[in-house]
This record gives C-alpha cells, structure tokens and sequence, in this order.
C-alpha cells in the first residue's frame, strides 16, 4: 500500500455524442492509483457514459484515453488493469439475460489476470447468492451483489462500481463499504464508485468527483470540499452584509429571514464573514453540497 | 472509542478529538499502542487517508509518536499536555458562548454568576 507509483487513468477532451445529441462536452479526469473516488451526478449527467469510455466499453466521440501512458482502446495489456463492473440489467440488447450466476462469474474469471477465486466464492455464499439462478430471475439487489462481487474479486488496479448499491438494503450497503474498505487497506487498488445515496457513501470517499451535464463540475478532495460549505441563516439584511461577494447557493427567503448556502475559498473562513452579526452558521454535508451544486435554484418564497 | 460520528464536524477532527477524550480517561494509557489509521477506518467506516490526517494531527501536538514498523503510541505526558490545551480553548469554547446566550436572554451578571455556584 506504501509503494509509491505514478501509474493514472486519465482522459482528456472527452467528447460524446449519441445521434444528435452530446452528451459528453470534452471532459478531462486523472485518477491516481491507490484511491478510493466518489463519482456523483444527477440522472442524465452522464456518469455511466464516462465511466464506460473510460474502461474502453464504449468509444468517444473525440478525445482520448490513456492508462499508465498508453492507450486504452483495444490494448488487452492496459484493460487487464481496469475493471468496470457494470449495473446488470434483466434485458440485453440480444433479449433476456439468460446467463447464469455461475457462468457471468465464469466469464469474469476469464477476463480478469487477478481474479481471486476463493474471494469470490466466499463472498458469493455471504450475500447468500444462488448461482444456479438466471441474471434476469434476480432481484435488483442481489443483481448488485453479483457486480460487487465481480469488482472486488477481480483484483484489477482500477476498478469501477456503477451504482453498486442500488436496491440493495442498508445492513447490505454498509457491509458494501466495509468489504471496499478492507479490500481497500489490502490491496492500495483504486475504486472509483457512482451512487446516488450520497450521504452514507461520504466517508469512505477520499475524493468526490461530480459530473454535472455532461461536464467535469469538480474534482477535490471529499473533507475539504464540504468544509469549505456553511449554510448561513438568521435577519436577511444581515445575511447579505455577511455573504457579500461570496460564492452562495440557493438562497431561500421567508418573511424577515433568509437562508443561503456559502462557499468560501481555500484560507478563507465563514466566520471571518459572519462574526460581526447575530447569525447561524452551520456545517453541511456532502448531499446538501451537491444539492447546492446541481439542484435548481429555488423560487423565492412569496410571503411577507 | 466513540462509535458515533456526527456531520457536524469535520471527521478527521472528531478521530483525534476521539483518541484525545480516551487519553483523557484513560481508556488509552502512556506509551500505549493506538488503534492503527486502517484499525481507524475499518472501526469507523471512513477512508483510511481521513483516519490517517486525524492520527497525525497528534503526531504533530506530540501527543502521539510514531515506532517504525510498529505503530503509533501515546507520549509521555500526552495527558498533561491535553488537559492544558482543552483548559486554553474553554474559555473561547464554552464561557464566551454561555455569556452571549445570557446576555440575548437579558440574565444579568449577578444571575449568571448565581447559577455558576449552583452548578458547582
């Protein structure tokens, strides 16, 4: 885990377009070896789409991507590395999902050089998996459970979980993030991880990366990111002398108060702004940040 | 070691805050061994990196000290020099806050003071 490396996966000008429509605007992204990355967006921001070209399942349009510097596209020698577990569906484009547990794990076992057989089968009888059973017979839950199975594994220097906690219940999702975290102290591998239950997922992010239509929004380190957020609340005037020239968000106003999430740059501090009134400042967490960052800008109240 | 994170503070402060409070009572001894940065993560479910910025904030108060290819151990006089720093930040921490509650409150000087005895 200490042995310091320079190998990335990194992309550039990443663009895509599904007929007329791009839904990619040239994305740049470098991922570091040995750690564990948060990807968020709102649905339709495009999120599979990168993580998809990223793992060369599926081409760009323009731009390019490179592993340890080649190029991923069609090099075995690179895509040994990389591991893209994606969301399993019931339907494939040729009709129903007909393979069996036991035979997509097979074909995993093929794919990946590091695949850890024993892993696999020990965490196959944990989450208590039926491998006889047809992918298109299982629940959402355990379909998750076969791609969390197959990411960790497969032993592969970057991995990526689309979503892996989808439908599955909340003893499962934390069990999830203790296996990546152990799997994680072990190995220094790099997972890069996509949900939509942001809150829980926080913690175990070292960075959170947040795509937003179509576009790279940020790419920072998960604490600093959400320290640098304070939702400010108390006497509107008093709020806007306080927050003046500040980076704000969704500012909610009813009656006399008013309430505003603040960013403030690095070395800066909320509360150099606010001392000098009569005012709440609270931390926020990550999901009121990218609430903040990609929800809508609320109406203004119509009230007083 | 207290199980329960919160979101109201940064979780790299509440593991050293942690460890402080089990230095403090003495949960965690002098020249005792701390729980390791991937101890720390798995306990807490946090990545190893954040449990890993929290232990070295006490390195660099020397409350901890690192053994190479051991771990990391609680100083000689950590306890001491806790107390004595928690003493510096009370008066910031906990005395300016209570006066400007009381103060929004209208109690006056002789009230505060009053209710001061009584709790002690």
């Amino acid at each position: 885990m200490n042995n310091v490396t320079t190998q990335t996966l990194s992309c550039t000008g990443i663009t895509k377009t599904y007929g007329k429509t791009e839904v990619l605007h040239g994305v740049d992204l470098t991922l570091e070896k040995g750690k564990i990355y948060g990807l968020i967006g709102r649905n339709g921001a495009g999120k599979t789409t990168l993580l998809s070209i990223l793992t060369a399942q599926n081409p760009a349009t323009s731009g390019s991507v490179v592993f340890d510097g080649a190029k991923v596209w069609e090099n075995q020698e690179a895509l040994d590395h990389i591991c893209f577990s994606r969301e399993l569906n019931p339907m494939t484009s040729l009709g129903q999902n007909s393979f069996k547990v036991k035979e997509y794990l097979r074909m995993a076992a093929t794919y990946y050089p590091n695949w850890d057989n024993a892993y696999a089968e020990r965490m196959v009888k944990e989450f208590g998996l039926d491998k006889k059973k047809r992918i298109a017979k299982l629940s959402k839950g355990m379909m998750s459970m076969v791609t969390i199975v197959v990411a960790l594994a497969s032993g592969a220097d970057f991995t990526i979980l689309d979503e892996p906690v989808a439908g599955l219940d909340v003893v499962m999702r934390e069990r999830f993030y203790d296996l990546l975290l152990e799997n994680y102290t072990e190995t220094g591998r790099t997972f890069i991880v996509s949900t939509h239950i942001i809150e829980e997922a926080a913690n175990v992010f070292e960075e959170v990366i947040i795509i937003k239509d179509g576009r790279l929004l940020m790419k920072e380190n998960t604490e600093e990111l959400v320290a640098s957020f304070a939702h400010v609340s108390g006497k509107a005037e008093d709020v806007d002398a306080a927050t003046a020239g500040l980076e704000c968000y969704r500012a909610e106003k009813i009656g006399r108060s008013k309430a505003i999430c603040v960013r403030t740059k690095p070395g800066d501090s909320i509360r150099k702004h606010t001392e000098k009134y009569d005012l709440d400042v609270e931390p926020m967490n990550l999901q009121k940040v990218f609430v903040a960052l990609c929800g809508e800008e609320k109406q203004e109240a119509q009230f007083a | 070691m207290n199980l329960n994170l919160t979101e109201e503070k940064s979780i790299y402060l509440q593991i050293s805050e942690t460890i402080e409070d089990d230095i403090l009572r003495d949960i965690l001894l002098e020249e005792e061994r701390v729980p390791s940065t991937n101890e720390l993560a798995k306990l807490y479910g946090i990545n190893p990196a954040t449990a890993a910025k929290g232990v070295n904030l006490l390195v660099d108060k020397g409350i901890l000290y690192k053994k190479r290819g051991i771990g990391m151990f609680v100083q000689t006089g950590a306890k001491m020099q806790i107390v004595a720093q928690r003493k510096s930040e009370f008066y910031e921490a906990f005395v300016t806050r209570l006066v400007a509650e009381a103060k929004s409150l209208a109690i006056s000087e002789q009230e505060l003071i009053d209710m001061i005895h009584k709790a002690l």
